[in-house]
């Protein structure tokens, strides 16, 4: 079985926590089982950040603040975490965190 | 035996409000026109598709400035600019405004102001993010000033001295921190630091729109820096600016109101129309700050956590800021040199704060033993009264002592 082929991209300053690229390609191995956006959230905690994790990481999830989509539509509508990634999905991660 | 406070309730679960359930979708439809496909749940529990929820964003913006009618047309407008989600809103909800050929259109000419404030960062990080900013200012097509911070205070405030229009005149120094330092007592904590430094800032942005010829200015902060702030100023003393520092209009200043348009508006909804709109935002480098740092940090995390477990109670609190109002008797007293509010009513009896400066000044001077106890206490008085004329409010005569300068 092949990897899954998805495009992960960033905004409002996530960017800046994995190498100031604002949109990657990734190929994720295959695996047992399904890939849930919290397997994706991990991975990229071991395969792409450049950061702290815990500018990115809380608890099981990403970072109060950091807002995801996918396919453009916010993952509150998606169960969040509990999300199977399909082949071509796009995630979006955009920090919302403001100084005051 | 005492029962309140009694926890022997059967409903264990009626003691604290639940944070908000997580999202549960019915019928897959947006709220508003049940028809299409939602996009975004805003509030943990409103579903909307991406039509719906730009149209009503825009809306709510227009329609905040419609019901308060702070700018007439041809009117200049200072818009206070700055990195992240919210400046980059504003911008564009102005752009698209001004752009419309509907009678709905807004017909005001914004001034976009830059203070470059960012002297935790380095010199060669301050000026690209300046630059960022220049770029992305000119692409919405507004004239764009800066102003440096620590420029400002160096010079005194003489803020129209240090206004410039060209990036490459504006000055960013290694020194800025230490220079800033400076005119702070070395002691004064972080929580005062920023407190002085906000004042500064509005400050700037007063004297700036007088110097533009702006009557308003527009700040973006969002429904919960308004929460933060409100609790902060309660927590510092400001409790009779509330309804400058924290309300729909600042008004202080008699030529210049400060408006906060955003007031209404929650980080999610701008980040989310900024995306749908794919708008570039200037990033925001971030420093984790310790959150006993400082009352400032303290009350934005605590309002940040209402904010994701019962987002409601920030707009009960923005909405209770909405309703402020200065009491009438404060608006012919004296201004405060500093803040530049007007200064607490000065009653008869001594308000607790003067009976504590009154034991402090009375207790450090040597009494005069020809005269009878009571003659002592009413020539003290007398003459602390005369003494004890400020020239801050209440807030500010604590951070004064902060100030090498003033
Ligand atoms: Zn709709
Ligand atoms: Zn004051």
């Amino acid at each position: 079985m092949s990897g899954l082929n998805i495009t992960i991209e960033f905004g409002g300053g996530a960017e800046l926590l994995f190498g100031n690229k604002k949109k990657q390609e990734v190929i994720l191995p295959a695996k047992e089982g399904e890939w849930t956006l919290k397997d994706l959230i991990f991975w990229m905690k071991d395969n792409l950040l450049q950061e702290r994790p815990e500018l990115f990481i809380q608890d099981d999830s990403v970072r109060p603040g950091i807002l995801v989509l996918v396919n453009d539509a916010d993952w509150e509508l998606m169960d969040t975490v509990k999300y199977v990634l399909e082949a071509k999905d796009k995630i979006v991660f955009i920090s919302t965190l403001h100084g005051g | 035996m005492c029962s309140v406070g009694d926890d022997n309730l059967e409903e264990k679960t009626s003691k604290y409000m639940e944070p908000v359930p997580k999202f549960k979708l019915d019928d897959n439809k947006c709220n508003k026109c049940r028809a299409s496909t939602p996009c975004i749940v805003l509030r943990g529990k409103d579903a909307y598709c991406q039509a719906c929820f730009l149209s009503g964003t825009t809306h709510k913006f227009k329609a905040f400035l419609g019901k308060h009618r702070f700018v007439y047309p041809n009117d200049k407008v200072l818009v206070y600019h700055t990195e992240g989600h919210p400046s980059t809103s504003l911008l564009h909800f102005l752009r698209s405004g001004l752009d419309l050929s509907t009678p709905k259109k807004l017909r005001f000419e914004p001034i976009v102001i830059y203070i470059e404030d960012k002297i935790d960062l380095s010199s060669e990080e301050r000026s690209d993010a300046a630059e960022f900013i220049r770029k992305q200012v000119e692409e919405y097509k507004f004239p764009l000033h800066y102003i440096s911070l620590c420029d400002c205070v160096k010079k005194n405030n003489k803020v129209a001295e240090c206004l410039v229009d060209d990036i490459s005149k504006l000055s960013i120094g290694d020194n800025d921190k230490e220079n800033l330092n400076q005119v702070l007592n070395s002691k004064a904590n972080t929580t005062n630091k920023r407190d002085i430094l906000k004042i500064y800032k509005k400050t700037i942005l007063i004297e700036a729109a007088k110097h533009l010829g702006c009557k308003v200015v527009f700040t973006p902060e969002l429904g919960i820096d308004i929460a933060s702030q409100l609790l902060t100023n309660v927590s510092l003393g400001r409790g009779i600016h509330l309804a400058l520092d924290v309300g729909i209009c600042d008004n202080r200043d008699e030529d210049v109101k400060i408006v906060r348009p955003l007031r209404h508006f929650e980080i999610k909804e701008l980040a989310m129309y900024n995306h749908f709109n794919r708008l570039e935002v200037v990033a925001k480098k971030e420093k984790l700050e310790n959150i006993y740092s400082s009352v400032q940090s303290l009350m934005k995390n605590f309002v940040g956590g209402l904010q994701n477990n019962f987002p409601a109670t920030i707009t009960t609190i923005v909405r209770t800021g909405d309703k402020l109002a200065m009491e009438k008797s404060l608006e012919d007293n004296p201004r405060c040199v500093l803040c530049r509010g007007p200064q607490e009513n000065r009653n008869e009896e001594l308000t607790s704060a003067e009976s504590t400066s009154f034991s402090h000044w009375v207790s450090t001077r040597s009494p005069q033993y020809s005269m009878t106890p009571v003659e002592r206490y009413e020539k003290s008085l007398e003459s602390f009264s005369v003494a004890g004329d400020s020239p801050y409010c209440f807030a500010c005569e604590r951070l004064s002592h902060d100030l090498v300068v003033s």
